[in-house]
């Protein structure tokens, strides 16, 4: 098994309920996620949130990234800066990848990705490098004078997460990365997210998806969000913490016996 | 091209029009001759007007006139429609809106009463027609943004104030033009009327009125067509401005 320790906390969310017409949509939601440190490796982290469809998987993820504010409860991030503090979220805070890879249409890629660029401070004076640089990685370099209109749907998706990833944030929240996409291009993706869990030891990619397979595959933890039974909304209801049953890091995990189980197991708690 | 949906050339829509408008004119040159002139008559009459440089000098009267009107409108209509998604000036917003049922007619004297001379007469009246009908396109644009956009600048960082000017003033910069296209005509047919108010300056509406008086249809009609043609020059101009100021509306 590989060894792995927990660090500080760079998230958490307290008692999280939202309402809707006085019904509880999502109800008294608890979770953090905390630095994962494996001795002599810099890695960040996959974290997924998973659900049935209408479970509020949405509503979740406008919360989290700060769009929506919650009835009750609150979600606390690590600061940028020591000593080591959590604070509200905003909108902002997080890099957040819509569903439908969503791109301003009256920008060409190189401006959407500049726009990105001027928010980080560490880029300062070299935005332009950057973005040159995450183009060539990416594939894109060929297409920066394009408009969203005239990319494909993989083209998109990369711009969208380049575009984050050019933001600066640690987390980064992706809502369905994997809904609608072919079996190649899935592949792709998958090793495109994990490319950028491993670029920072505090990059967190939370993704929400009803993909289980995918998205257990490349996760450390996975959190189910469920209605437990009498309550009216939906709820953390379980979480599995995958590096403990030795089933992160591996790149051919779905082959074990272990995976097959959990996903079995994952299955029957939705 | 009798089917429903049915998709068509270019060339064979040309043709198609062409063809309308001979069948049309054919109809009406073959009616006997009545109070409404033929076609070849108009045709006579518009020969003459072009040739006239009392056509293009009044035309470029009520151009200049209308250009004037149309510079103010659009200045006026941006500022308030995108004050309008500050809450403090949305019910400002929404009253110019509610103007546009007010009539020009009834509110003649006031104007006068405001302003120093004919000319401001004539602009401020255009002004004041306009602005209603450009304010309620644009607040229409705006409601209907689509909210992804304002979270994708959110999410980015930026502030509420910066996401205005992002998602507004920038991404909605094309629609100022298809709005100005689209209310162009109502500029264009309202110019007519309060170019009557004061007939010294000259300009189109001033001729009209002359023919009128005095059942000139000929040349009424003539110059019908000369204001129509315009309108579709200018619709045609804004339209291709458009294309050129922002080519990812062509895609």
């Amino acid at each position: 098994m590989t060894i792995y320790s927990r660090g500080e906390t760079l998230l958490q969310v307290k008692g999280l309920s939202l309402y809707y017409d006085n019904k509880c949509i999502l109800c008294d939601i608890n979770f953090s996620i905390d630095d994962i440190i494996r001795p002599g490796m810099q890695q960040g982290q996959v974290v997924s949130i998973i659900g049935r469809s209408g479970i509020g998987k949405t509503q979740l993820f406008r919360t989290l990234s700060g769009l929506q504010k919650p009835d009750k409860g609150q979600i606390l991030v690590a600061g940028s800066g020591l000593p080591w503090t959590l604070r509200p979220v905003h909108a902002g805070d997080m890099g957040v990848i819509f569903q439908n890879y969503y791109q301003f249409g009256w920008r060409t890629v190189e401006e959407s990705l500049r726009l990105a660029a001027h928010r980080n401070k560490a880029l300062k004076g070299m935005e332009n490098d950057a973005i040159r640089e995450y183009a060539a990685q990416f594939d894109l370099s060929d297409v920066l004078k394009r408009y969203p209109k005239q990319l494909s749907g993989g083209q998109q998706q990369r711009v969208s997460i380049i575009q984050q990833l050019l933001k600066g944030s640690d987390f980064l929240l992706l809502d369905e990365p994997f809904s609608g996409l072919d079996v190649c291009v899935l592949d792709k993706v998958v090793n495109l997210l994990l490319k950028v869990s491993l670029s920072h030891e505090f990059k967190t990619l939370i993704i929400v998806s009803h993909d289980i397979p995918t998205t257990v595959a490349i996760s450390d933890t996975v959190f189910i969000l469920g209605k437990k039974e009498g309550q009216e909304g939906s709820t953390i209801v379980r979480s599995i913490d995958l590096m403990e049953r030795g089933l992160a890091w591996q790149p051919d995990v779905q082959e074990e016996k272990a995976f097959a189980e959990t996903i079995k197991e994952i299955k029957n708690a939705l | 091209m009798f089917r429903p949906f049915e998709k068509i050339s270019h060339t064979t829509a040309l043709t198609l029009v062409t063809l309308q408008v001979i069948v049309f004119l054919s109809l009406w040159q073959s009616l006997p001759a009545g109070l409404i002139p033929s076609p070849l008559k108009i045709g006579e009459g518009l020969g003459g007007l072009i040739t006239s440089s009392l056509l293009w000098d009044n035309v470029l009267v009520s151009l200049v006139l209308t250009l004037k009107a149309l510079f103010f409108s659009v200045l006026i209509t941006l500022i308030f429609s995108y004050l309008s998604v500050v809450p403090f000036f949305r019910p400002i917003a929404q009253f110019i809106v509610k103007c546009r049922y007010l009539t020009l007619t009834g509110l003649i004297f006031i104007f006068t009463l405001l302003t120093r001379d004919g000319s401001q007469l004539k602009l401020s009246l255009l002004v004041f027609g306009i602005v209603p009908f450009f304010t309620t396109s644009f607040m229409s644009v705006i409601l209907q943004t689509n909210a992804q956009e304002f979270e994708l600048c959110q999410t980015l960082g930026y502030s509420r104030w910066q996401c205005l000017y992002e998602v507004i003033i920038v991404g909605k910069a094309d629609q100022v033009f298809d709005i100005v296209r689209q209310n162009f005509a109502i500029a264009w047919m309202m110019i007519t009327m309060v170019e009557g108010l004061s007939m010294s300056e000259g300009g189109i509406g001033t001729i009209l009125i002359k023919y009128n008086k005095y059942n000139d249809l000929v040349h009424v009609i003539a110059l019908q067509t000369v204001i129509f043609c315009l309108g579709l020059f200018f619709d045609y101009l804004l339209k291709v401005l458009r294309n050129w100021f922002f080519p990812y509306t062509k895609l």
